[in-house]
């Protein structure tokens, strides 16, 4: 329990105490700033619905929490390796589930980070309208899976591949294609071919619930299909990154 | 043949009277109606619903009805027709039959996304007519509301960044001292 704690509060650590954490921290909340700018000071988005805004901006936070995870996914093995501290951390004490589970919940802790950060913003410009309370719940419950899933896959192509730069660049490839649905709106995938992608795709099932809970007001039940694909998400993920930490490529 | 002459022609002046009479009439009755809980005085955001009634007043079936809500926009220097995509999610409806005498009452819900003057009508044609039928038109007033309050979207997008480059000048100092 305290080995999991050491590695827990080491990786949290990488979020509020160094600088590359807060630097990243900066150019997020940087984002965000800029986006609600240019809500309020362009008059036409300046009109558009709360709860438009706040499931634009529920998205945007997603995305950006699914860039860290694979960010701090592809360090986590490959990084160590890098840096030359794998191989005497294998050596170490440290069984790999624990290993895993500490650098798992240091990234969680990165994402609650990102959260706090985003909810005034949330605030700011969903306050006056409908349904805030359901964007910040539902953002916790789909957007936690699919950021977590996206880090074990992170992890999970860091041990295997042993390179930083392959494992990042695999993953962000994977998430470019799930994140596609931000750019591609409803009505270009209200065919059979986009409604088949976005029944096997997490991260278009989170945003589909955002949608569905901030937009359409609609209750949990409707949700428990989607809920269904971002945990399913989540336990592949956590099967590939437990296979590919169990004999991680340290060569 | 004198005797004949005006009797006949009354039949045809009767009979053409006749055939113009039926192909003036239309095989359709269109309605539409506001809802009543619909607000009075209408602001963004606010929900109104339409009901329309499409009777088949001919003596044939209607086959592959399709009826469609449109919405213009009327303020002066900016008539345009809205694309309904964020107004609306039932836009249309097809494939429907009416039999002679049937009649088919849709509701068309709408979310007031802009503000101004806007007409709504409801369109139906048949797979067999050429025709398209329009519904009398309802107008109304959408008041506009400011969506996003500057006073408060501004202290959290300066503030934040702040905050965190203070907690970057703070982790540098510690790390230095």
């Amino acid at each position: 329990m305290k080995t999991h704690w050491t590695i827990v509060k080491k990786e949290s650590a990488q979020m509020l105490r160094s600088q590359r954490g807060l630097l990243w921290l900066m150019a997020f909340s940087g984002l965000l700033s800029a986006f609600s700018l240019l809500l309020v000071s362009n008059t036409e988005l300046s009109l558009l619905d709360n709860a438009q805004v706040v499931y634009m901006m529920a998205g945007t936070i997603l995305v950006a929490g699914a860039l860290l995870a694979a960010i701090l996914g592809a360090d986590a093995y490959a990084g160590e390796k890098e840096r030359g501290t794998l191989v005497p951390l294998l050596c170490a004490p440290v069984g790999v589930n624990v290993l895993l589970t500490g650098k798992a919940l240091g990234l969680l802790s990165a994402w609650g980070v990102m959260f706090v950060t985003a909810t005034p913003y949330l605030w700011a410009v969903g306050a006056s309208g409908q349904n805030l309370g359901a964007a910040l719940f539902y953002l916790v419950l789909f957007g936690t899976p699919v950021v977590l899933g996206f880090g074990y896959l992170a992890m999970a192509l860091s041990a295997r591949t042993g390179t930083v730069l392959a494992s990042l660049l695999g993953t962000v490839t994977v998430l470019m294609l799930a994140a596609s649905p931000l750019l591609i709106g409803p009505g270009l995938r209200g065919t059979i071919i986009g409604h088949a992608m976005d029944a096997i795709n997490p991260f278009a099932g989170a945003l589909n619930t955002f949608d569905s809970v901030i937009i359409d007001s609609e209750p949990f039940t409707a949700q428990a299909g989607r809920l269904l694909l971002v945990a399913v998400w989540l336990g592949l993920c956590l099967l590939a990154a437990r296979r590919s930490a169990a004999h991680p490529n340290f060569r | 043949m004198k005797i004949w002459g005006p009797f006949l022609s009354t039949i045809v002046v009767t009979a053409l009277f006749a055939s113009i009479t039926a192909a003036a009439q239309t095989p359709l009755a269109l309605e539409l109606r506001p809802d009543e809980q619909n607000p009075s005085t209408p602001t963004m955001g606010d929900h109104l619903r339409f009901w329309s009634t499409i009777t088949n007043t001919g003596a044939t079936p209607i086959e592959g009805l399709v009826a469609w809500i449109s919405l213009v926009e009327i303020d002066p220097g900016n008539e345009q027709p809205m694309d309904l995509e964020d107004w609306s999610a039932h836009k249309a409806i097809s494939g429907v039959s009416l039999g002679p005498g049937q009649s088919l009452r849709t509701d068309w819900p709408m979310r007031l996304i802009k503000g101004g003057d806007y007409r709504v009508v409801v369109s139906v044609t048949g797979r067999g007519g050429r025709r398209v039928f329009t519904s009398p038109t309802i107008q109304f007033h959408v008041r506009q509301k400011p969506v996003l309050k500057t006073t408060r979207v501004l202290p959290v997008a300066a503030g934040v960044p702040l905050l965190i480059i203070g907690l970057m000048v703070l982790n540098k100092t510690r790390q230095r001292g």
